[in-house]
């Protein structure tokens, strides 16, 4: 495969680096990935690195990291070497837990340490955050809305317990991510004489929260992240041994590094070596309530020892959709309202590749861009788009679209009607298509195990395991129609899979000529395999799981998912000795079915491209969009709850109307640990709101993002919409102020242009 | 005698004078072992009373060869040669003069019997006396499963014990060499508490441990001039294999001994110490040939031919980074085979066509070939065993050391255990049923015993919960088979036949007649596979260990059923089924952990390396709470253990086991990689990137050669 061309002339200074630190800005489109990874083969082909050195890629998600390593092991291929030697791609995570998992003594830990996943952490942090709220019910009196009515809000403990649930969640992040444990907090409020119930609350549940990992076993992804950074502070033979290994250090979507990223990252490249760090500022979108920061990169490439570059030709979208992204800059900066908001984004502007750019820029459409500023109700926007995706799909069939949102529920919704509507989706939001497909089979698996006898489940099983390991036959496929219909006849199992010689049903079914060849040997080959599996029931579940998994699957994210899979079925069976497979059957129910999140390295599509599902709707986040593009992108939900301005009359998500003052918790208990842990006594004591205020300021600025992240994944034809909410607190939404004022620019424009 | 014949150096050892000493070295394969038991041959026909004869070794398979000569060849009347560890010498001198030292060794009941703990039993003891420390807070920085901190627990004890240095050392030492971060130190105090508490326990009840056992020995025994006295008339002749295996105290012991024995043959293998982690010294070993009147040196290994030999350097220079083309020669490509995969079960499929192209092909036989991976997963080693058997080649594996619940066949037996003990009310669930049927019942897969279940679960109220074969109706009956029918409903009389008796017998007794009297006849599933016949008989010696010494420390404890207390402690994983060695099959693949197959010495014509990306082939196990070099001879306190010793050790490890495999090996070694592991990552071990540097170099030679 030759995918080379021609660099533009920017990315031909970023690919004439020969050592130190660069820092690039790069605008959406304009091929970043593909800089990033022709600048490692070029270093892995240059002999600039020894056979047993390494060019480390750190990205954002794992997305990502499949989209970089096909990339440079196709370039590095070019050259004659073998493809998948001399460079890694990780995540922040991977990263750490390699560096971990190589001297998990230095941080602590036995080599067999595992990592939480949400089922694990949700039962500990909700036992301890409901045993708090028991001993100390003047938590609730003291914070809840004293203007509430009772008996219009039953559910009062559900909600307010739900609301702790994630005060604390979000405490422990932050504290790990200032590197305190629960001890340091606990002096430092002993040495400032400091006391406050949010502290307090965040305190216990943090304590008891890492005292139910280490029980178990376990920690977090937020644990692994700060021991690799003490791991690197405390053996400097160690760094020094992962400093020759990684020569060079490529760093991409670095706009979301957070303080741990950037300080991993800088002890491992060290003051005198080779790192490029590669991010656009304006796609900041990680930041709320982290200490991730775009921040970090303006310095970085503020810093004299950094060669700094842009990237600013972009061949992505047309014309029309470039000028409207530009103009969100402009406005911002220019004219946003709010003062403190105007450095929400910031040049470069993103320009159209030049005259013969091997990727042009799409011929401009402006009829194609739709800012409707039409009041929808939430069930009236979802009509308006499904019924517009139903006019436009049959006339586009080979182009490609996405249904972008803010929130995951939302885009469950839309998922719901444009399925209602027979329209063919592909779902990018909370959990990965790959992980609930992973876990569903998995779960049919077991069902059938479990109900060895039961025909349906064997034919249920025979459907996914026709699709995974002969994806040649469709599912309409005349054979596999055959063999699932004889399958579905056969009531009696066990005279196909352990057939006695005077009830062989599949000899039965060889001496018919009214059957496919084919057939027989599909049924001859499963029988083998389910054979195999219902042996592996005597097995531990996680090695039932694994030992399934090794037949089944055959991408890397589903071998590592059922990897996660198995290690947290493994470890629930341990804490429940006397789960038996229907237990284990209905654990896996419930994260194919979207109820549970299993986190991993793998939870994420892996290598997602939305080019090879055309005439397909992608619903998904904007933020799982990120990196993205389609021809047609809708944007919905642009109202000023979800995109909020700092307006007066603006709602926002973490303020809740039975916290008092609508108050956000989470920010008020984040600002004084934040404050406790840099001594900073000011801070301290500052009153109440003024951290709520604050984190509005910091959430408007990345909804900004946001909304330039989501318009920016156009390639030919943007539709915005927007909707008034559900007007539970006795008022509705309005448009976003910064769409109200692209459709005013736009509007103009159009006239401007057509007179 | 069975023995092949000796070459010249064989001959000079076996026949030199009964008064001589001489200590023998060189590469593993060489035939020193051959020589060593030429020597038995050569002192018995020159008429030493066998009783006479002490064949120490460093662990108990190691002895196997001796044994087998011993059993096919009948010994004059008389006594019979000791073939022991000094564990076991140690047990057997303790028991033997037990009321002469149990006073000044500071056990607190003297005139009681001493209780001998098994790995398991001290576990459990240790258990018992950390779980309080537990409450308290101890040991919570760390992430690391119970079982595991109890045995790394115990692990230091054996080493302080088996280096020797003091118990009451071991937190300090720790924490001298300690590089992390400093919040960590306190753990190895809170150590060092456990294991005084521990030994405090063990003195007040009579208890003694693997390290007590070496301690009482090593500090009372052999210091005693009556003990001494008794053990150097006794012996005469010493014969000691495999010295670098084991660990200092037993060199220290030897090197006092020497002197006072008529002859000693001692064994030491060049470039082993592949136990460690059990306290091998290889260095304390080579001293003792300062001891001995002659150091003979063998010839080059007999197994390994020169391209092996070839290979064998040439990827010991490529971990070292040193290997360089010309170096390589053309034979060292015969040596070798490369089987890459994409994916780990594509790894699998190969290695079993592989194979089966060599056995059914080239007429291998089975046991000429060894499987390695440097762990054996049970879901890679029922991948291999499940499509060898679609092969129809027999196998046979190592079990890795993991908890006894996690053997199918104990689930069984504990299913049959809990079934037949009502009044325990700990009723089986019917999935627990369903497998222990298929495990039990021939040829009843797990279709018919689904049905069986669906047709012959009783109800809850009833006391029993398997119903009679009878009262199923004639279609369920028909489509189960009559066979399978006829083996539950015998089954099934057994055990209420049992129930209606109404007379717990001890579980052991339990276990050893249900086995005897149904699950190993025919037509039951333990009938024809000695894996499970195997763990049937390390259950049962489990729980008898187990009863011997809880009975008399606990069982006046009102309400406490030391069976129950089994049970419960296999369900907890705190009863681990260690040292689970593969049942002797004449003719079948070996499916081993590298580590294990290099102790067990057996060497093979062709040897597959599985998942050569694989880490656990380059590093150490993270302990924790304990350190195998640490706490070694060979390491001076106070100082630091950094990333340099790390990487170090690593390396040698390495080369060790590169070296360890390639001398075992007779043809052909087939390194298997896969690009994705089992976990579905990329894993580029230090074994890979070394063949990665030899495959590159033999590339880059042909280059330069056309």
């Amino acid at each position: 495969m030759n995918n080379r061309h021609q660099p533009r002339p920017h990315q031909t200074q970023i690919l004439n680096y020969s050592g130190g630190w660069m820092g690039v800005s790069a605008v959406p489109g304009s091929g970043k990935t593909y800089t990033l990874s022709l600048l490692a083969a070029q270093i892995i082909t240059s002999g600039k690195i020894n056979e047993e050195q390494e060019v480390l890629i750190v990205t954002l998600v794992n997305s990502a990291v499949d989209n970089f390593a096909t990339r440079i092991g196709s370039f590095v291929e070019q050259f004659g070497l073998m493809r998948d030697m001399n460079y890694r791609v990780r995540t922040l995570h991977g990263l750490a837990h390699d560096i971990v998992r190589e001297r998990p003594d230095l941080a602590g830990l036995s080599d067999r340490f595992s990592i939480a996943d949400e089922r694990d952490s949700d039962e500990i942090v909700k036992a301890a955050v409901s045993g708090w709220v028991r001993s100390h019910p003047e938590f609730i009196l003291e914070w809840t809305n004293p203007n509430l009515n009772p008996q219009r809000n039953s559910d009062l403990q559900k909600k307010w317990e739900d609301l702790l649930v994630k005060v604390a969640r979000a405490f422990i992040r932050q504290a790990k991510d200032l590197q305190l444990s629960p001890q340091q907090i606990r002096d430092q409020l002993s040495s400032t004489h400091y006391n406050h119930s949010l502290i307090q609350l965040g305190l216990d549940v943090y304590e008891s929260y890492q005292r139910g990992l280490m029980l178990r076993s376990l920690i977090d992804f937020d644990d692994l992240i700060r021991l690799a950074l003490n791991v690197l502070n405390t053996d400097s033979d160690y760094l020094r041994r992962l400093r020759y290994r990684f020569p060079y250090i490529l760093e991409d979507e670095a706009q979301d590094s957070s303080r741990l990223q950037e300080e991993i990252l800088r002890r491992l490249a060290g003051e005198d070596g080779n790192w490029v760090r590669v991010g656009d500022p304006n796609q900041a979108i990680y930041e709320t309530f982290t200490t991730a920061s775009p921040e970090y990169l303006r310095n970085f490439l503020k810093l004299q020892s950094v060669q700094a570059y842009d990237l600013p030709d972009s061949g992505r979208s047309t014309a029309s959709i470039i000028r409207l992204a530009n103009e969100l800059i402009r406005w911002t900066i220019q004219d946003h309202p709010v003062e403190a908001l105007r450095n929400a984004l910031t040049p470069p502007y993103v320009r159209p590749t030049p005259p013969g750019d091997p990727q042009p820029n799409p011929p401009d459409e402006p009829n194609e861009i739709f800012l409707v500023m039409k009041k929808f109700s939430p069930e009236g926007e979802i009509k308006a788009v499904v019924d517009s995706l139903k006019r436009w799909l049959p006339q586009h069939p080979h182009q490609t679209v996405a249904v972008l949102v803010p929130r995951n529920e939302r885009g469950g919704k839309v998922v719901t009607a444009l399925k209602g509507a027979g329209i063919p989706v592909i779902e990018l939001l909370q959990s990965s298509q790959t992980t609930r497909q992973t876990a569903a089979v998995l779960e049919k698996i077991l069902k059938s195990l479990n109900k060895a006898a039961d025909n349906r489940l064997l034919v249920d099983v025979f459907k996914e395991v026709i699709r995974l390991l002969f994806p040649e036959n469709a599912p309409d496929n005349g054979v596999v129609q055959q063999a699932t219909q004889l399958l579905w006849a056969n009531s009696e199992p066990e005279n196909y899979l352990y057939p006695r010689a005077e009830n062989n049903w599949l000899d039965e079914l060889h001496r018919r000529d009214d059957l496919f060849d084919q057939t027989t040997a599909i049924l001859k080959d499963f029988a083998l395999l389910m054979r195999r599996w219902q042996q592996a029931i005597l097995l531990p579940i996680d090695q039932l799981i694994l030992t399934i998994a090794q037949d089944l699957f055959r991408e890397p994210t589903q071998l590592a998912l059922a990897h996660s899979l198995a290690l947290l079925l493994g470890r629930t069976a341990q804490r429940h000795p006397e789960w038996q497979l229907p237990q284990f059957t209905e654990e896996l129910g419930l994260i194919a079915r979207n109820e549970r999140r299993i986190l991993g390295f793998s939870d994420e599509e892996p290598g997602f491209d939305p080019d090879e599902h055309p005439g397909k709707v992608v619903v998904a986040t904007i933020h799982k969009a990120k990196g993205l593009e389609w021809d047609r992108v809708y944007l919905m939900s642009v109202n000023n709850y979800d995109f909020p301005s700092a307006q007066g009359f603006d709602r926002y998500y973490s303020e809740k109307y039975f916290v008092r003052n609508q108050l956000n918790l989470e920010a008020e208990a984040l600002s004084r640990l934040k404050a406790l842990a840099n001594r900073e006594l000011t801070s301290l004591y500052l009153e109440e709101g003024i951290a709520t205020q604050q984190a509005r300021l910091e959430y408007c600025a990345e909804r900004l993002r946001l909304f330039y992240v989501g318009i920016t994944r156009a390639r030919r034809s943007l539709i915005i919409t927007w909707n008034t909410g559900k007007d539970t607190q006795g008022s509705e939404n309005s448009p976003a102020l910064p769409f109200v004022h692209l459709q005013k620019f736009w509007e103009e424009y159009r006239r401007e242009t057509s007179a | 005698m069975s023995l092949p014949e000796f070459f010249s150096t064989q001959r000079q050892i076996a026949e030199s004078p009964l008064n001589r000493k001489i200590f023998l070295h060189g590469e593993p394969g060489s035939g020193k072992t051959t020589a060593g038991l030429a020597r038995l041959v050569f002192l018995l026909e020159s008429g030493i009373p066998a009783e006479q004869i002490l064949i120490l070794l460093p662990q108990r398979t190691l002895a196997q060869p001796y044994y087998d000569y011993l059993a096919q060849n009948p010994l004059p009347p008389g006594g019979l040669p000791t073939i022991v560890t000094l564990g076991g010498l140690s047990q057997r001198t303790i028991q033997l003069f037990w009321p002469a030292i149990s006073a000044e060794a500071g056990f607190a009941q003297p005139h009681q019997p001493p209780l001998f703990l098994t790995l398991e039993t001290a576990q459990y003891y240790m258990a018992k006396v950390v779980e309080p420390f537990l409450d308290q807070g101890y040991f919570e920085q760390l992430v690391i499963d119970r079982n595991r901190l109890y045995s790394q627990l115990l692990d230091n004890l054996n080493k302080a014990a088996l280096v020797g240095f003091a118990h009451t050392t071991l937190g300090e030492r720790l924490k001298q060499a300690w590089n992390g971060q400093s919040q960590h130190l306190i753990v190895f105090d809170q150590a060092q508490e456990c294991i005084k508490a521990f030994r405090e326990y063990c003195l007040a009840n009579n208890l003694l441990d693997f390290s007590l056992q070496i301690e009482l020995f090593i500090h009372h025994l052999w210091r005693s001039f009556l003990v001494r006295n008794y053990l150097q008339t006794q012996y005469r002749h010493l014969i000691y294999d495999n010295i670098e295996e084991d660990a200092p105290a037993a060199h220290d012991v030897i090197g006092e001994w020497l002197p006072i024995f008529d002859s000693a043959v001692l064994i030491f293998d060049l470039h082993g110490g592949h136990r460690i982690f059990l306290g091998a010294d290889p260095q304390s070993a080579a001293l003792l040939a300062n001891f001995c009147d002659e150091v003979v040196e063998f010839p080059p290994s007999l197994i390994c031919p020169p391209p092996i030999r070839q290979f064998q350097s040439a990827l010991v220079k490529s971990v070292q980074r040193q290997l360089t083309i010309e170096e390589l020669t053309p034979q060292i490509k015969t040596a070798f085979t490369h089987l890459p995969a994409r994916f780990y079960p594509e790894m699998v499929d190969r290695v079993c066509k592989t194979i089966d192209e060599l056995v059914h092909q080239k007429q291998v036989a089975p046991c000429e070939i060894a499987v390695l991976a440097p762990f054996m997963s049970d879901s890679l080693r029922f991948s291999l065993m499940n499509r060898l058997e679609e092969y129809q080649i027999p196998a046979r594996s190592h079990r890795p050391s993991r908890s006894l619940y996690d053997e199918p066949a104990v689930r069984t037996l504990i299913t049959l255990a809990k079934l037949a003990h009502p009044h325990w009310e700990m009723p089986p669930t019917r999935e627990e049923i369903r497998s222990m049927l298929v495990h039990c019942i021939a040829d009843l897969d797990l279709v018919r015993a689904d049905l069986l279940m669906q047709m012959g679960f009783a109800a809850k109220k009833q006391s029993f919960p398997l119903r009679p074969f009878e009262e199923i109706g004639a279609g369920g009956r028909e489509r189960i088979t009559y066979s399978a029918g006829l083996r539950y409903s015998r089954l099934r009389e057994w055990l209420l036949n049992y129930i209606e008796r109404g007379e717990e017998e001890e579980l052991d007794v339990f276990f050893a007649f249900l086995f005897g009297e149904v699950l190993s006849q025919p037509g039951y599933g333990f009938h024809d596979h000695l894996d499970d016949a195997s763990v049937t008989a390390r259950l049962i010696e489990s729980i008898q260990k187990f009863r011997q010494v809880i009975e008399p420390v606990r069982s006046q404890q009102p309400g406490f059923s030391v069976g129950f207390e089994y049970l419960k402690m296999v369900q907890q994983g705190v009863i681990s089924a260690l040292y689970l060695t593969p049942v002797e099959e004449e003719n079948a693949v070996l499916i081993s952990p590298a580590y294990s197959f290099i102790i067990n010495n057996r060497p093979v014509r062709f040897q597959f390396w599985l998942d050569c990306g694989n880490f656990g082939w380059w590093e150490r196990l993270f302990q924790p709470l304990t350190h195998p070099y640490v706490l070694s001879r060979n390491w001076q306190p106070g100082r630091l253990w950094t990333d340099v010793e790390e990487y170090e050790t690593n390396q040698q490890s390495l080369i060790r086991i590169i070296r360890g495999l390639t001398y075992r090996c007779s043809e052909h070694v087939f390194l298997c990689t896969s690009r994705i592991n089992e976990r579905g990552a990329e894993e580029r071990g230090a074994l890979l990137l070394a063949f990665q540097g030899l495959l590159r170099r033999l590339h880059q030679q042909e280059a330069a050669h056309e």
